[in-house]
Parts: C-alpha cells; sequence; structure tokens
C-alpha cells in the first residue's frame, strides 16, 4: 500500500552547479545505460534528499495505513477474513521496515524518520487521514487503495536506486495478495443481499473523493521534475498515474452495477483520456497539513506505541552496539 | 479533552487530543543492523534479502525469519552484523571488480588461517549470491583467494566478505522450521477466484457501463 502523489517541491539543492561536473555526467551516464544507482555511488544532493523523501513517505504510509484496517481485525465478519485481514496488516507494517531500510542507506536513520513522522515534520498517504466507518469501508481500501498503489509502485520500482528497487519488487510480489483479496471482499458484498450493495456503495462514495487524491496534483512540468524524470526517481507523472488507474478500476466498478459519484467520470474516447471533476485541492491541501478526521488518531496511536514499547526496547539494547547504516 | 475514535480501543487510552512535540531518540533507540540471505530451495545459493534491525544475533534471525520468509519459500536463513560485512567498491555492470581493484596489505591477520563467506553482486539492483567459502588469514587474503577460486568468470559488480564464524546459520536439523502448514492459502493471491460471482451477477442483472 503507498500513497502517491509525491508533489516534488523545489529544495535548496536545486542549483546542479555546485555539484561536480565530472561526477555528475558519470553518474547520469550509468543512468542512462539503465545501471541502478547502489548506495556507496557518488550521487548528487538533489537526488539523495528527494529519494529520503520519497521513500520515507512511502515508509511511513504503510505504518500508518496498517491502522485503518488493523481496527477491522476483531470484528471482520468470519475466522478467514480476519486471518487474511491480519496477513494483509502484517504485510504493510513489513512493507514499512523495506522501506525504512532502503531509506536508510541514504544517511537518514531509522530513529529521525519515526521522530519526524510523529511530530508531523513528515508526510504520509493523504487518504489514511479519512476514517473507516464500516467493514465495508475496510474493503474499499484493500482494493482500490491498494490499487493505486500498485499502480505507483509498479512505476517506481523500474526507477534508478537499487535498494529502494529491491524493496518494491518485494512489496508488489505480496501486494498481488491483497488486491486479489480487497476485491473478494468488495465482489461478495456487492453481488449479495441489498443491505451489502447499499454498504459497499455508501463505502465507496465517501471513499471516491480521497481516491481522486491519492495519486497528487497534476505535476508542474519545471526543470526540476524534468531532471528528477531523466534520473529516474519520478517514474510516471501523478496525472498518468490517474489515467491508468481509472483505465484498471473503473469498468470493474461498474460491472458489480455500482456507481462512481461523480456525474461528470467519462472516458473520451476521441482522446483516450479519462474525464473527471476536478477533486477539491483545497481540502487536499487543508487535510495533509494536519486538519483532517483522523490525523490526530493516527499520530497518537503511532505515538502511544513507541513511547509504550521505549522500555522494552531500552532493556534489549546491547550496549556494544554500534550504529552502522544496512549496506544495500 | 481526550481523544474519541470510531474504535473503542483506542477510545479508551484515553490518549490527549493534542500533545507536545517527542524528544529526538536516542541512538540505536531502533538497534543495529544485521544483513540477512535465505536460500530459496534445496541446493541453491543464498542470497540477500535485506537488512532487520536487532538487539542481537538470535533476535535478528527471528525478525529476518518473520520478514523475509514469511510469505515466499525459504529453506534456510544465514545473518550476519553489518559491521562484520567488509565491502569491496561498486564496477559498472558487465565489469569485473576483482580486475579493477588493488588488494591493499593487511593491517591484521589471524595466526591460522580461518574460514570467511564470499558474496558477488553480478548486476546493479540484484542481489548478492553466496559464491562460497575460501580460508584465509585476513579479508585480504580471503579476497585474493576468492579471486582465484570464482572470480574469474562473469562480470561481478561488487563482493561482500565475511567471516564464517560472524554468520549464524540455520541447522539442518531445524529443517522443519521451514514447513508451513498448507491453511495459509487465504494469503496467496491464487486463492480469491472472483470471476464466477461477477459473471453471474453480470448474468443476472445486464450490468453495462453508464454511457
Amino acid at each position: 500500500m503507498y500513497g502517491g502523489g509525491n508533489v516534488f517541491e523545489a529544495t535548496k539543492f536545486d542549483d546542479l552547479q555546485t555539484e561536480d561536473p565530472a561526477k555528475l555526467a558519470e553518474f547520469e551516464a550509468r543512468i542512462a545505460r539503465g545501471e541502478k544507482i547502489e548506495p556507496n555511488d557518488w550521487m548528487p544532493q538533489l537526488y539523495r534528499k528527494q529519494l529520503i523523501r520519497m521513500i520515507e513517505q512511502h515508509a511511513h504510509s504503510e505504518i500508518i495505513g496498517a491502522l485503518p484496517e488493523g481496527t477491522w481485525i476483531t470484528r471482520a465478519p468470519g475466522f478467514r477474513r480476519k486471518m487474511a485481514q491480519m496477513a494483509k496488516v502484517q504485510d504493510e507494517v513489513g512493507h514499512a521496515q523495506l522501506l525504512y531500510s532502503a531509506a536508510e542507506t541514504l544517511g537518514k536513520t531509522r530513529e529521525q524518520m519515526l521522530t519526524d513522522l510523529i511530530n508531523g515534520k513528515s508526510k504520509y498517504s493523504n487518504v489514511f487521514n479519512y476514517p473507516a466507518f464500516t467493514w465495508a469501508d475496510s474493503n474499499i481500501i484493500s482494493w482500490l487503495i491498494d490499487a493505486g498503489a500498485i499502480v505507483n509502485q509498479m512505476a517506481n520500482a523500474k526507477g534508478s536506486y537499487g535498494p529502494y528497487s529491491r524493496a518494491l519488487e518485494r512489496i508488489c510480489a505480496e501486494e498481488a495478495f491483497h488486491l486479489k483479496y480487497g476485491h473478494d471482499a468488495v465482489v461478495h458484498m456487492a453481488t449479495g443481499t441489498p443491505k451489502q450493495r447499499e454498504m459497499i456503495q455508501a463505502a465507496l462514495n465517501r471513499w471516491w473523493p480521497p481516491i481522486m487524491t491519492f495519486f497528487g496534483p497534476s505535476d508542474k512540468m519545471s526543470t526540476h521534475t524534468e531532471t528528477l524524470m531523466r534520473w529516474k526517481v519520478k517514474m510516471a507523472s501523478n496525472d498518468e498515474c490517474r489515467q491508468q488507474f481509472l483505465d484498471m478500476y473503473v469498468p470493474k466498478i461498474w460491472e458489480l452495477g455500482l456507481t462512481v459519484p461523480d456525474p461528470n467520470l467519462k472516458k473520451n474516447m476521441e482522446t483516450g483520456q479519462w474525464e473527471y471533476t476536478e477533486p477539491d485541492w483545497d481540502e487536499f491541501k487543508r487535510v495533509i497539513n494536519g486538519d483532517g478526521p483522523c490525523n490526530a488518531e493516527r499520530l497518537a496511536v503511532r505515538r502511544t506505541a513507541e513511547e509504550r514499547g521505549a522500555w522494552v526496547r531500552r532493556a534489549l539494547l546491547n550496549p556494544k552496539a554500534k550504529y552502522v547504516k544496512p549496506l544495500a | 479533552m481526550s481523544l474519541t475514535s470510531l474504535d473503542p480501543r483506542v477510545t479508551r487510552l484515553n490518549l490527549p487530543e493534542e500533545a507536545p512535540a517527542i524528544e529526538p531518540k536516542p541512538e540505536l533507540d531502533q538497534f543495529e543492523t544485521y544483513e540477512a540471505f535465505h536460500q530459496k530451495k534445496e541446493g541453491a545459493a543464498h542470497t540477500y534479502v535485506g537488512p532487520v534491525h536487532a538487539p542481537n544475533e538470535d533476535v535478528a534471525f527471528l525478525f529476518a525469519k518473520e520478514q523475509y520468509s514469511r510469505r515466499f519459500p525459504c529453506v534456510g536463513l544465514w545473518i550476519a552484523r553489518t559491521e562484520h560485512i567488509q565491502v569491496t567498491p561498486y564496477a559498472g555492470d558487465g565489469e569485473n571488480v576483482y580486475e579493477m581493484m588493488r588488494v591493499k596489505e593487511p593491517t591484521e591477520r589471524s595466526e591460522e588461517a580461518e574460514a570467511y563467506e564470499i558474496f558477488h553482486l553480478k548486476k546493479r539492483g540484484k542481489a548478492h549470491t553466496h559464491a562460497g567459502r575460501v580460508m584465509a588469514t585476513s579479508y585480504q587474503e580471503a579476497l585474493q583467494e576468492a579471486r582465484q577460486a570464482f572470480g574469474e568468470k562473469g562480470p561481478i559488480v561488487n563482493v561482500w566478505v565475511v567471516k564464517s564464524k560472524h554468520v549464524l546459520q540455520s541447522a539442518e536439523e531445524d529443517k522443519d522450521m521451514w514447513t508451513t502448514i498448507p491453511e495459509k492459502k487465504y494469503r496467496e493471491a491464487i486463492a480469491y477466484k472472483v470471476m464466477d460471482k461477477i459473471t453471474k451477477y453480470k448474468e443476472e442483472h445486464k450490468t453495462t457501463a453508464p454511457q
């Protein structure tokens, strides 16, 4: 599961003039040849900084994304669904572990990333700031949020940074189950009793607006974005990801006789592009900056887990341990 | 006011709605790192799967087993503390790093030769794979031995060298720990078959896309 929608803000490292031109040329040539970059290679500061930011946000999204589904484990209808929901949540937390390690190879410690998450300094996917009211909400998350995540992750797995690609390969393999599990759960509700259909339609109506913001606002095509695309940090534009998602999943929603709560949603057969009502980006900004229905709860739960486990970690710590960043 | 949630268990925690920023965590709050290598099937070479954070080797083994063998076939697992692994420079794809590096004189030697495990990375972005074991009195000598023993053929982008005594290896007699119970089909994509339900629903309701 992954929050896409990376808004690549310009940073003070934008100026490539400060980089060694010979090393920069060698770095770019390596990427152009299709080779991966490994942790000890020389890399421009902009590359390092944007990758840390992107992988760290991805890791936070996994760990926070496990919360809305996690709360449904005890209330999942039936033993098999409980087991499957548990396995999925366990996968998501495992993905966070893989991603934190990949980000760590770039020089930011896991301690620092977790502190920044709890203090609200680094972001996670905005969709997880919305509540899962019913079991049907949990099903829509399992199916459509994971579907969005897969679109994003498949693109990013082809990126240039070795440790991130390795982590994503494993993650994508595990996500295949999430997507099928989510689809199965939604189909079960949609082809069930009138009450079940009503529940799944209501959940879809609640989740559609956040889903449409999942990939982030349209990219401003700047030299900054072009640089990141040339370096294979950003692999597809936010709009390309959104179009691909609509292409793959809107027909699957419609074939179940469910409706999408956007009267303007249709595929323009001439352009081949989906047309839709522009998502409410003001709300998106407001929620991502802290003012959403669940922001406080998500961080408070995370914070409590950290605080309550602190004594265990202190008691287990080997006094002779030294910090060494992971190798790959 | 304490935080109220849709989940009663969260509400019962009585968490404050707002809390002051936390202090930066102490160093190694998340423990040191270990690197894990799994064996996919009987007779296959151990391959790098990724790191884990743990307070000691045994816990690292447990974490790695959970993290890396939970979902895919695995019949063996090796663990080595990251700081015990020596890493050569990285060459480009298609190159052989053994031919490009000058091995330095060792700064320390053991009195007797001991065993070292050698791992090769064949292509950037792929995973290091166990090439074999050599006997040597230093990391540098181990690297030279490795070059002669299995470094001549094909591209090798990077080499990891670690003393065998620093690798915790799952034991032959514990093989049964890798046996997964077959009732875990619910976490395989293949266990979910929805097409029949969808087809039946479509036939009964003639659903079509809105125009």
